[in-house]
């Protein structure tokens, strides 16, 4: 018996040993199949790769969403309704002209509801200048000079690109609704790279003017939509060190901004006329990106110094704090679910938003959010991607005001449903 | 016991075959496992202290006569990219295409030029300079160098 067992073990063994065998012949077999395949489209498209010079890239994205809420509107009238309200088309050039000296612009076309309006809006997202003054083995030093995006936590800088962050709606620290503070930096940056076999060390500092005439920051800050005036930036900066480690295994960030702004009144009697605001703020990040699991983890405290600003608001000096915990499963190479808890308190001496319903008659809930998160992502082929995710949300302190212009009517606890579709080259 | 030496004979012939079949099975993988190619001008440039990783995340940019090095890579779902990412790295795909995609959307860098197949790979190296790539099986041909990196 113990004989036939034996033999039966071996047996198998050499039924999985030449399964294994054949199965490797196969993936040889589909691999040279799909070589042949695709030679003919190679051919078609080898004329157009040659006429551009190697050193002109082009490259771009597209993604749509589509959002149902209860309560609260998102990116347009979403509420119990579905709203197609967000469209980020984006298109870059870069052409390396020397090798110390390089070009760098990208258009962006953006649909968010109500603060760009139905035509939406096309900016320079980038435009700038590198010049690279060292460049080693070791690592790089260089400045940019122009329009570059801003170092903030782990995906400020690509926020309009769908593909590089793992949900439709980004964590609450990146405040969407005052999203133009922070997208780039009028100005330079001196940047340095340190490569060694630990890890790679990145500094990047941005000094100039940021884009605070956004009508969303303004009623952000004075809870009034009828301010005529609009806010201009003073100068400012942003700054990021960035280690990883491992090929990006493991990446840590510390972020850090000094943003101040002042009111520019449009008529002599304006209420506002002096109003100055300035914003500090930094950023502890942490991210684990192995083969199949990732976990992110990202605290941010603010410090907003209003002055000169019209009586009835609660606190002209918050300390607004932020935080989220964030789980990745890959089930396999194209496909991931996440689940996130995201917190985001306006005022930390003022957690529950009592004192600010008292002072101002607003509710509480504009103060605080509290969400949870879970979504599902497929990489259909590397460039074409889908995703639906579902927020439970309790509080409403990053909403968009003008998406939600009758501020009393602002619910405590609703629902967000998006889906998501991206396309990218 | 003439039976039992039959048996034994069995046995051992089993116990021969099953090691030809592993041994098979592990050629079959020395084959399947990727190649680095470098372009025939580009061989004299390499140094030990080359590092494929730094290379592939676009950290090392020049070779040491001062050209640009030239990537070339296949589509992140290739079973070859895949493969080659994880040996030849030590990463998973998904973290170079972070590392690509960030460069490419802030304007700070041009990501490797992707090639539909392991044909194109091989005209690729063969008929650009200073370019380097991969392909999943060593071949013949004179243009064609092998990068052996530690």
């Amino acid at each position: 018996m113990n004989r036939f067992n034996t033999l039966m073990l071996r047996n198998i063994l050499y039924f999985v040993c030449l399964l294994s065998c054949s199965v490797c012949a196969q993936e040889i077999d589909t691999e040279s199949v799909i070589g042949a395949s695709t030679q003919e489209d190679n051919k078609l498209w080898e004329g157009a790769k040659k006429a551009w010079r190697d050193d002109i890239q082009f490259h771009g994205f597209l993604s749509q969403g589509l959002f149902s809420t209860s309560g609260n509107n998102v990116y347009g009238k979403s509420k119990n309704s579905v709203s197609a309200g967000l469209t980020e088309i984006g298109l870059n050039i870069s052409y390396r002209a020397l090798k110390n000296l390089s070009f760098a612009a990208q258009g962006l076309y953006r649909r968010a509801g109500a603060t760009t309006g139905d035509a939406g809006e096309v900016t320079l997202d980038f435009g700038f200048v590198d010049l690279n003054l060292l460049n080693l083995q070791e690592g790089r030093i260089g400045v940019r000079g122009g329009r570059i995006k801003n170092p903030w936590g782990l995906y400020n800088e690509t926020r309009d690109v769908a593909f590089t962050h793992p949900t439709i709606i980004l964590p609450l620290t990146y405040f969407e609704r005052s999203r133009t503070l922070m997208l780039a930096t009028n100005g330079g940056q001196l940047y340095a790279d340190y490569n060694t076999s630990l890890g790679n060390l990145s500094f990047k500092f941005n000094y100039g003017w940021v884009n605070a005439d956004d009508k969303n920051i303004l009623t952000a800050i004075t809870y009034d939509p009828t301010a005529s005036g609009h806010l201009k930036s003073k100068p400012s900066f942003a700054t990021q060190l960035n280690y990883e480690m491992m090929g990006g295994t493991y990446i840590f960030a510390l972020s850090y901004a000094d943003l101040s702004m002042s009111y520019q009144a449009k008529n002599s009697g304006d209420p506002y006329a002096q109003m100055k605001a300035n914003i500090e703020a930094f950023m502890v990040s942490g991210q684990y990106n192995g083969e199949t699991f990732s976990f992110v983890g990202e605290y941010s405290l603010r410090w907003s110094e209003f002055t000169d600003i019209r009586l009835g608001v609660a606190d002209t000096s918050p300390v607004s704090e932020y935080w989220y915990v964030q789980a990745g499963y890959r089930f396999v190479d194209d496909f991931q679910a996440t689940l996130r808890y995201d917190s985001a308190v306006q005022n930390i001496n003022d957690k529950s938003g009592q004192v600010f319903h008292e002072k101002t008659g607003l509710p509480a809930q504009l103060t605080f959010t509290h969400d949870i998160t879970f979504g599902l992502r497929w990489d259909i082929t590397p460039v074409w991607m889908i995703r639906a995710e579902y927020h439970r949300v309790h509080g409403a302190t990053t909403i968009n005001l003008l998406d939600n212009p009758d501020f009393s009517k602002i619910v405590k606890n609703w629902n967000i449903y998006a889906l998501q579709v991206a396309f990218r080259f | 016991m003439r039976l039992f030496f039959i048996n034994r004979y069995i046995k051992q012939k089993r116990l021969k075959s099953l090691l030809l079949c592993i041994s098979l099975c592990l050629n079959a993988q020395a084959v399947d496992a990727t190649e680095v190619i470098v372009s025939a001008n580009a061989v004299g440039q390499l140094k030990n202290s080359h590092k494929l990783q730094a290379i592939f995340s676009l950290r090392t940019l020049y070779w040491p006569n001062g050209e640009k090095i030239k990537v070339f890579v296949l589509p992140d779902n290739n079973a070859v990219h895949k493969k080659f990412v994880k040996e030849k790295l030590g990463m998973f795909p998904h973290q170079l295409r972070r590392t690509w995609n960030r460069m490419t959307y802030t304007g700070t860098g041009q990501p490797p030029i992707t090639v539909d197949s392991i044909e194109e790979m091989l005209d690729k190296i063969q008929h650009t300079n200073n370019a380097i790539g991969y392909i999943d099986r060593r071949v013949e041909g004179e243009s064609i160098q092998y990068f052996n990196a530690p």
